[in-house]
Formats: structure tokens, sequence, C-alpha cells
């Protein structure tokens, strides 16, 4: 059992300093494009105190590509507080949906990076659960992770969540001709995740498309 | 005196305008491209002085497409981009090739020297 924990903790930090690793990337780039929009203000600034400012449109397009820059920021900083705080209980009632919106969100920059894309097909309502936030937000990346390397480079993956009355079932999948072998055989690096859910996961793989089914039991507060 | 002319690729669209605006307004002659695919080919048909790169990038990153383009032309030097996090991979693509690498937030002196740098380099005129 300890041995299982000792897993879990690692795996855990792990998937703690991959998600970092991807937002402290984004937040660089951000950085990087606000540093180089500072620097075109300033010759356009240097002309305006000598009062030969040509192009005053010009420092309106600057500061507004500032300002979406921040945006960016301010919204990358959101979902990474969010992902970061769901460590700060080991069972909580979260909004099922939300959490894998933020996830997908944290996902997409590495799924991208294989030239694949990442979309969500979520219900409208909440899907109130009572589970360990921080586990389900490691399954799911796990997921999305497997089903992305036993299928084929660029693969367009998509996550669906479907409340079953007494379970949530997350569904992560892409079209592909083979892989459900290795998918299967890779389950086990799931299992210590998902007995801390206290739920199950298993594979599909029908007309050309390959899955990894999560299920949650339900549990409202 | 010709301008020299500089290929920036990054897939962060915003950086390789802003960053291509400031060496245009230094009197640089500037292309761009957001990804590695679309670099090979202006390398293929175009005669740049100096390539900028960034090393992560989707599909080609910057690791490969400085290997394959100091495989064509083996001449062209490469300044690669890259943040703290991916310096490991910057000194791996300087054993592929790479002139020099320069750390995201940009210092744009810092740039220019090493852009001059390579330039020189690449007219034989730096050892």
């Amino acid at each position: 059992m300890n041995q299982e924990i000792c897993r879990l903790r690692k795996e855990e930090l792990a998937f703690f300093a991959e998600i970092g690793a991807g937002v402290s990337h984004e937040m660089r780039n951000i950085l990087a494009i606000i540093g180089q929009n500072a620097g075109l203000l300033d010759d356009p600034l240097a002309l305006a105190r000598r009062g030969k400012l040509r192009d005053p449109e010009k420092l309106k397009q600057v500061a507004a590509r500032i300002a979406r820059q921040v945006d960016k920021g301010i919204e990358a900083m959101e979902r990474f507080s969010r992902f970061a705080h769901a460590a700060d209980e080991r069972r909580a009632s979260v909004d099922v949906a939300a959490l894998v919106e933020n996830v997908t969100a944290l996902a997409r920059r590495h799924v991208r990076y294989d030239g694949g894309s990442l979309e969500t097909e979520l219900p409208d309502e909440p899907l109130p659960v009572t589970t360990n936030p921080f586990s389900l937000q490691h399954a799911l990346f796990t997921s999305i992770q497997m089903v992305r390397q036993c299928t084929e480079k660029g693969a367009a993956l998509t996550v669906k969540m479907a409340n079953k009355g007494t379970a949530a079932v997350l569904v992560v999948s892409a079209a592909a001709a083979s892989g459900n072998d290795r998918l299967s055989r890779r389950l086990d690096e799931l299992s210590v995740v998902t007995d801390e859910l206290e739920g199950s996961v298993e594979t599909s793989s029908a007309d050309g498309v390959l899955s990894l089914i999560l299920t949650l039991p339900i549990r409202s507060v | 005196m010709e301008p020299l002319r500089i290929l920036i690729v990054d897939d962060e669209e915003e950086l390789v305008s802003t960053l291509g605006e400031r060496l245009a307004l230094r009197g640089f002659q500037i292309e761009s491209a957001t990804s590695g695919e679309d670099a090979l080919r202006l390398v293929g048909k175009n005669d740049f002085n100096v390539l900028i790169v960034d090393v992560k990038m989707p599909g080609i990153d910057g690791l490969e497409l400085t290997a394959s383009v100091k495989h064509d032309k083996p001449e062209l030097p490469v300044i690669l981009l890259t943040g703290h996090g991916s310096v490991g991979e910057a000194e791996r693509g300087m054993r592929v090739g790479a002139f020099e690498y320069v750390m995201k937030p940009i210092d744009i002196d810092a740039l220019i020297e090493k852009i001059l740098n390579a330039a020189a380099r690449k007219e034989g005129r730096l050892s």
C-alpha cells in the first residue's frame, strides 16, 4: 500500500511540474510580446516629446496589443490558479464540467505541439461531484496524454462528458485505425489514480474511433 | 549597403510581428514564418543573412529546423530563441550547428549584436 501511495505522489508531482512548465512557457511568450511592444513605444514617444509624432494611431495599436497580451496572461494565471488550488482539499465538491474545461485548456498547448487539436463537448448544466479534485485533474490529463500517444501524431482529440445519474462519464477519444492494444496495456498507469477516485477506467475501439472512458461515482454533498 | 535579410520563425504570430517591426525600424529587412514548415519553404526560395528561430514550435521544432537548414545551407547562421526551461534544448541546438541563442523576453540590443556577429561570420569577416 505504501508503495502505491509513493507512486501516486511521485506521479502527482510530475504532473504538477508538467502543467507548471507549460504555463510558464506561455507566460514567457506573453511577457516577450509585451516587452517588444513596450520597445515599439519608445520611438514614437521620443518623437512625441519633440512634437513630431506623425502617427498617433500607431500608439493606440501598440497599446491594444499590450492590453490583449495582459488579458491572455490573466487568463493563463487564472487557469493555473484553479488548477493549483484543486490540491487544497483531498475531498471537495467540484463541478466536473468546469474542471474538464480548465484541464483541457491547460492540456491544449501540449497537444498542439504534436500538431494535434483538443476540443470538448460538455453539457450546459454543471455537474457537481464530491471527489478528490486534484486526482480528477491528474486522471483526465493522463488520459489525454495516453490517447495522444496511442494515436497518430496530429490527431484530433475530443473530451466528452455525460451525466449517467449515479456516475459522471468522461470519454477521451480520437480517430485511430489501431492503438487499442497499446492503450489497454497502459491502463495500469491510471489505476492508482482511479483507485483514489473510487472510479474505473476502460478502453473502447469502434468505427475507427479509439476511446478511453473514465467513470466516476456521483456523490453530491 | 544592402540591408541584412532576416527570417524570424516563431509560432507566436504577435511576437514575430512586433519583433519584426522593431528590427525593421533599425534597418533590417524582415520576413517571417509561424511554422518550421513555412520557414523551410522560405529558406529554399530566398537568400537570408540570418535566421532567428524559436526552439519550441508545433510540427518541425527549432532544433529540427536548425539541423535541416544546416544540412542544406551550412553557411546560413541560426540564432535560437529560448526560455530558461529550454536552455538544454538550445544547447543541443548549438551542437547541431546554431550560431547562438537568446533568452526570452528578448533584449533587442543583445539580439542585434548577435545578428551582426552572425552576419559577419557568414561573410567571413569574423572567425
